[in-house]
C-alpha cells in the first residue's frame, strides 16, 4: 500500500492512530482480545460483587452506600434474614429440597449411568435418548408439565414440598448421569476384568473396584445436584403452594419485583456462598481422589470437562 | 462376566422415574391442550384418548399467534429478542472464548474459573444485581449523569427492550462461552500451524481454519442458550415490569397464574415445544452432517 | 494330574458378521511358553480373552486340565492375565494390588502378606509396596501386574502384549526376564504378540495366526526355517518372494522356472506344478562375483543399495528376473567387495530355496519388494 511518494511523508502521529496500532499489535498478539476478555470478566462479576457489598449496607438503600453493617444478616430484629420468618423459612425450604434432591437423585443417577453405559440391548438407545431430554427441555415447559401432572393426574400429591422434590429430582438425574458416564468411559472395563481375572465375583468387582473408582464422579455430581437445586427457580415456583413452600430464589424474585431490601441481597449472597462452596468442594474432592491417576501436567479442569453427552 | 439383565436392571429405576415424572407430564400437557374446558367450573378437562382430541383450543392459539392475532406481537418480539441477544452474545462470547482457549497462556486457568463462576451464581442474584445498578438512583444513572452522557437519570427498569436484551445477554452468555471454549480448545494446534506453514496470515488462518472448525461448537452453544431463552419469562419480569416487553414465556405464565386458563396455556406450551423441537432437529441434523463429513475426510 | 494343559477345540467367536476366531484347534503342553503371533485383527487377542473368560465362544471348547471351562465365568477359572496396559487398580497401592486376588479368595492375613511380598520379590520389586501405580515407571508397573497374576499360582498365565508400551531396550531386557521367570516358575505361559522377533526369542512353540485361523504351529526354528504358507513365510522375517512356475518333483527337488531361469527348490511343496512362489531367507543367499564359476541356482544381478544396520549389512540386489532380493551379510569388519552398481552373481542354495503355493484367495500376504521391507522385520 505504501508507495515511493508516501515514504517521504511522515506517518500520522495522532493519538488515535497510535492507540489503534498498539491495540492491534501487529507483531505480537492482538491486544484487544485480552482487553475484551478481562473487560468481560469485570462486567460479568463486578455487578454481583456490588450487590454483595450492599448486603452489608448500614441503611435500607440498595443504591447508596452508607457504611458497613451486618444488620441485614442477623442484626435487624424485623427484616434481617435471621429474624424475618419468611426469609428464614425460604432458606430452610431451599436446603430441604436440595438435600432431598441429592439423596434421591444421586443413587438413581449413578445406577442409570452405569446401566446405560453397559447396556447394549433393545431399548438402550431409547432410554439414553430419554435421559438426555430433560437437559434440553426449557424449564417453563417442564414447569407447566409438572404442574399439570400434579393437578390433573397425581392429584394426591398436588403442589407443595413433595411435588417440588419430585420435580427437582427429575431434572437432576440427567446431570448425574452425564458426569458419572464421563468417568465411566475414562475408566473402561479393564479394571473390572482384572478384578474378575483375579477371582473377584461380579459383586466384588462392582463394589471393590468400580465403585471406588467412580467415587470422584459420584461426589462431584452430588455437589452439582446440590448447587442446581438450590439455584432452581422455575420448577420451585411452579410447584410451590405458596408461602411456606417458597424457596429463596422465589423470594428473591418476588422481592426484586416489589421492593427489594438489602436483606434480599443478603439472602442472595448466602445462597451464592453455599452454591460456590458446594461446587468447590466437589472439585476438590475430584482432584484429591484422582491424584493418583494423573500424570504431571494433566489438567483437572480438562478431566471434569470431559462430559460425555 | 456379568449377568445380562444386570445393566437394564440398573437403569430401571431411573428410566421408570423419567417415564412417570417426565413423559407422563408431557403427555398431560398435550391432553390438556387438546382437551376441553368445563363450562361451569372453568377447569380444564384433559382428554387422554388421542382419537378424541379436541383441536379447538390449539387452533385458537395458533390463530392468535399467527398474523393478526393478539399474540403475534409477543411471538415476533420473542424471536427478535432471542435473535439479537444471541448475536450479541456471540460477538462478545466468541472472542473471549477464543482468547482463553488459545492465547491466554498462564492466565488460562484463572480466566476459566472466573468465566465458569457466573454459571454457579444464582441467576436471580445476577438479575438483582442489575436491578440495583439500574435503579433511578443506582450507579449506572449516577455515572451517566456525572459524565454528562445523560442530562437526567433514565428509567431503565420501566419497560425498555434494551434493558431486557442486556439482561438476557448478561444472564445467558456464560452458557455460551463454555461450549465455545470447549470447541476452540479442542482444535489441534498442528492444523493452525499447517495453515501458517502453507502461507496463510493470522487472520486468514482464523477465517479459513479456526472458524470452520469451531462451527459445530458455535451451533451447539447457540442452541444451548436459545432454547431456554425462548421460554424465559422471569428476566423480562424482573428488569421490566411492563407488558410491552413481554415474551412468549410471560404469556404462558399469565395463562396459568394470571387468571387461569390452563388449557390455553398448555396449548401455547405445545406450540412453543414444537417450535423448539424443530430447532433442535435442525441442530441435530447439522451435527449429523458435520460428523459424516468429518468421518469421510 | 497335568498342571496347565490347554486344549482349544473348534474354538470360534463371531461378532455380528465378523468371524474373529474361526474354528481354532490348539494343544498347549503344561509348562510351555506358547506364543500366539499375528498381525492386528488376526484374532489372537480374542482367543486369549476367551481363554481368560472375558468373551464367550460362539462355538467350541476350552479344555483346561481336562475340564471344559468355556462357559465358566472368569473369576472361577484358575487362569490369570497380565493385561496390555497392566490394569493396575489406581486406587490401591502396589501391595494391595498384588494382594487383591488373595483377599478375594479369603486367605488368612499373614498368608496374604507373606505370599504378596514373595511375589514382589520374585519380580524384583521389593520395597515398593506402598507406592501407587502412577508413581511407578512402565517397567515397574509391568512387574507389578506380573506379580499380581503369579501370586495366585494359576495353572496358566495369559499375557496380552505386555511389553508393547515399553521402549526397545527395556523390552529386550524384560523378554529375557520373562523367559527366565517362566522357566523358574514352571507355569504355562500363553503370550500374545505381533512382534515376530519377540515370539521367536521367547517361545517354546508358537502359532502364527491370520484372519482368525492358525496358519502354522511349531517351534520357532521350524516356523522360521520351514514356513508352510506364504503368509507365515512373509510374516516372519524377510522372505524374498519370487513368482515362479513349478514343474513338479525331480530327484527330490522341485524344478521351478522363474522368468527365464531354471532353479531347483529343495524344500516346501515339492510336488506341485503350476503357478507358485519361491522364498529364501536373506541370510541364506550367497553373493558371488560375476567372474566366478557359474553353477545351478545362480542368477545374474546388480547391487542396488547397501543398508548398514549395525551387526550386518542389508544388500538389496536386483536380479535378472526383475525381483529385488534382500541379502543379509554379517558385519565382519572387513569391507565388502561390492558397492552400489556392482554386477554380482546371486547364488540361491537349493536346500534354502523353498517353494510355496499361493493361498486360494490369491492374497499371499502383501507381495512386496524385499527392498521395501526394512531391517528388523514387519510387525
Amino acid at each position: 500500500m505504501s508507495s515511493v511518494a508516501d515514504a517521504s511523508v511522515a506517518p500520522r502521529a495522532s493519538a488515535w492512530g497510535r492507540f489503534r496500532r498498539w491495540l492491534a499489535n501487529p507483531w505480537g498478539r492482538p491486544r484487544f482480545l485480552p482487553l475484551l476478555t478481562w473487560g468481560y470478566v469485570a462486567w460479568s462479576i463486578v455487578p454481583v460483587l456490588i450487590a454483595v457489598q450492599f448486603s452489608f449496607n448500614a441503611t435500607r438503600s440498595r443504591t447508596n452506600w452508607e457504611g458497613f453493617s451486618t444488620r441485614w444478616y442477623w442484626g435487624d430484629p424485623v427484616d434481617s434474614v435471621w429474624h424475618d420468618p419468611t426469609l428464614r423459612n425460604a432458606l430452610v425450604q431451599s436446603l430441604k429440597l436440595a438435600v432431598a434432591d441429592v439423596v434421591i437423585a444421586t443413587p438413581i443417577g449413578v445406577l442409570l449411568a452405569i446401566g446405560l453405559a453397559r447396556w447394549h440391548g433393545r431399548g438402550s438407545g431409547t432410554s439414553n435418548f430419554l435421559m438426555l431430554f430433560p437437559l434440553v427441555t426449557p424449564e417453563i415447559v417442564m414447569g407447566v408439565s409438572l404442574l399439570l401432572v400434579f393437578t390433573e393426574v397425581f392429584t394426591f400429591i398436588g403442589t407443595g414440598t413433595t411435588a417440588q422434590i419430585l420435580g427437582h429430582v427429575t431434572f437432576s438425574i440427567s446431570y448425574v448421569v452425564v458426569i458419572v458416564r464421563g468417568r465411566l468411559f475414562s475408566i473402561g472395563r479393564q479394571f473390572e476384568e482384572a478384578a474378575a481375572d483375579l477371582g473377584a465375583s461380579p459383586t466384588a468387582a462392582l463394589t471393590r473396584v468400580l465403585l471406588p473408582l467412580l467415587m470422584p464422579a459420584i461426589v462431584a455430581s452430588a455437589a452439582v445436584v446440590f448447587a442446581i437445586s438450590i439455584d432452581d427457580f422455575v420448577i420451585s415456583q411452579w410447584l410451590s403452594s405458596g408461602g411456606e413452600t417458597d424457596t429463596v430464589p422465589v423470594k428473591i424474585y418476588s422481592a426484586t419485583r416489589a421492593a427489594p431490601l438489602p436483606s434480599t441481597n443478603a439472602i442472595a449472597s448466602i445462597m451464592m456462598v453455599l452454591t460456590l462452596a458446594s461446587i468447590t468442594l466437589g472439585f476438590l474432592v475430584w482432584r484429591a481422589f484422582t491424584r493418583g491417576e494423573r500424570r504431571a501436567g494433566q489438567s483437572v479442569v480438562k478431566d471434569m470437562g470431559a462430559l460425555e453427552i | 462376566m456379568y449377568r445380562r439383565w444386570l445393566w437394564p436392571g440398573f437403569a430401571l429405576p431411573g428410566v421408570v422415574w423419567l417415564i412417570v415424572l417426565f413423559v407422563v407430564p408431557f403427555y398431560t400437557v398435550v391432553a390438556v391442550a387438546l382437551g376441553t374446558v368445563d363450562p361451569i367450573l372453568f377447569q380444564p378437562v384433559p382428554i387422554w384418548n388421542p382419537l378424541e382430541w379436541n383441536v379447538g383450543w390449539l387452533n385458537e392459539v395458533i390463530h392468535r399467534l399467527g398474523p393478526g392475532g393478539n399474540l403475534t406481537d409477543v411471538a415476533l418480539r420473542t424471536l427478535q429478542y432471542v435473535a439479537i441477544s444471541l448475536v450479541l452474545s456471540l460477538l462478545i462470547g466468541y472472542p473471549v472464548a477464543y482468547y482463553i482457549a488459545r492465547l491466554a497462556g498462564r492466565t488460562k486457568a484463572l480466566l476459566l474459573i472466573l468465566v465458569i463462576a457466573p454459571l454457579w451464581i444464582n441467576y436471580l442474584m445476577r438479575m438483582l444485581a442489575w436491578v440495583n445498578l439500574l435503579a433511578p438512583d443506582g450507579y449506572v444513572n449516577r455515572f451517566l449523569t456525572y459524565t454528562h452522557i445523560l442530562s437526567e437519570p433514565r428509567d431503565w427498569l420501566g419497560g425498555r427492550p434494551s434493558t431486557v436484551i442486556l439482561a438476557l445477554v448478561y444472564g445467558y452468555i456464560p452458557f455460551l462461552i463454555l461450549p465455545l471454549f470447549a470447541a476452540l480448545d479442542r482444535i489441534d494446534k498442528s492444523h493452525l500451524e499447517a495453515a501458517r506453514d502453507l502461507g496463510a496470515s493470522r487472520f486468514s488462518t482464523f477465517v479459513h481454519v479456526t472458524l470452520p472448525l469451531s462451527k459445530v461448537g458455535i451451533l451447539g452453544g447457540a442452541v444451548l442458550i436459545a432454547l431456554p431463552m425462548f421460554g424465559d419469562y422471569y428476566t423480562p419480569n424482573i428488569v421490566s415490569g411492563a407488558p410491552q416487553t413481554s415474551m412468549i414465556g410471560n404469556q404462558i405464565d399469565l395463562y396459568f397464574h394470571g387468571g387461569p386458563q390452563p388449557t390455553i396455556g398448555a396449548a401455547i406450551t405445545i406450540v412453543l415445544a414444537a417450535f423448539l423441537t424443530l430447532l433442535m432437529g435442525y441442530y441435530l441434523w447439522t451435527i449429523h452432517r458435520a460428523t459424516r463429513e468429518a468421518r469421510t475426510a | 494330574m497335568a498342571r496347565g494343559e490347554i486344549r482349544l477345540i473348534g474354538l470360534t467367536k463371531r461378532f455380528a458378521e465378523v468371524t474373529a476366531v474361526d474354528h481354532i484347534d490348539l494343544d498347549i503342553a503344561p509348562g510351555e511358553f506358547f506364543s500366539l503371533l499375528g498381525p492386528s485383527g488376526c484374532g489372537k487377542t480374542t482367543t486369549l480373552r476367551m481363554i481368560a473368560g472375558f468373551e464367550q465362544p460362539s462355538e467350541g471348547r476350552i479344555i483346561l486340565d481336562g475340564t471344559d471351562v468355556a462357559y465358566t465365568p472368569p473369576h472361577k477359572r484358575n487362569v490369570n492375565t497380565v493385561f496390555q496396559n497392566y490394569a493396575l487398580f489406581p486406587h490401591l497401592d502396589v501391595f494391595d494390588n498384588v494382594a487383591f486376588g488373595l483377599r478375594r479368595a479369603k486367605r488368612p492375613k499373614n498368608e496374604v502378606k507373606e505370599r504378596a511380598l514373595q511375589a514382589l520379590a520374585l519380580v524384583q520389586l521389593g520395597g515398593l509396596e506402598s507406592r501407587k501405580p502412577s508413581q511407578l515407571s512402565g517397567g515397574q508397573q509391568q512387574r507389578v501386574a506380573l506379580a499380581r497374576a503369579l501370586v495366585l499360582n494359576p495353572s496358566v498365565l495369559l499375557l496380552d502384549e505386555p511389553l508393547g508400551a515399553l521402549d526397545a531396550k527395556l523390552r529386550k531386557t524384560l523378554q529375557i526376564e520373562l523367559k527366565t521367570l517362566q522357566r523358574e516358575v514352571g507355569i504355562t505361559f500363553i503370550y500374545v504378540t505381533h512382534d515376530q522377533e519377540e515370539a521367536l526369542t521367547m517361545s517354546d512353540r508358537l502359532a502364527v495366526m491370520n484372519g482368525g485361523q492358525v496358519e502354522q504351529i511349531g517351534a520357532p526354528q521350524d516356523v522360521y526355517e520351514d514356513p508352510e504358507t506364504l503368509f507365515v513365510a512373509d510374516f516372519l522375517g524377510v522372505s524374498n518372494l519370487m513368482d515362479a512356475t513349478a514343474q513338479g518333483a525331480h530327484d527330490g527337488r522341485c524344478r521351478v522356472r522363474a522368468d527365464t531361469f531354471e532353479l531347483a527348490a529343495g524344500s516346501g511343496a515339492i510336488d506341485v506344478t503350476g503357478p507358485a512362489k519361491i522364498v529364501i531367507r536373506p541370510e541364506r543367499i550367497e553373493l558371488e562375483s560375476r567372474e566366478a564359476a557359474s553353477g545351478p541356482n545362480r542368477l545374474p544381478g546388480m547391487v542396488e543399495r547397501l543398508v548398514y544396520v549395525g551387526a550386518a549389512v542389508q544388500v538389496i540386489v536386483r536380479v535378472a528376473t526383475g525381483d529385488a532380493l534382500q541379502v543379509l551379510v554379517p558385519n565382519t569388519g572387513k569391507s565388502l567387495p561390492y558397492q552400489q552398481g556392482t554386477p554380482v552373481q546371486v547364488h540361491l542354495p537349493v536346500e534354502a530355496l523353498r517353494v510355496l503355493v499361493a493361498d486360494e484367495a490369491g492374497e499371499a500376504g502383501p507381495a512386496k519388494d524385499a527392498a521395501l521391507a526394512e531391517a528388523s522385520g514387519r510387525d
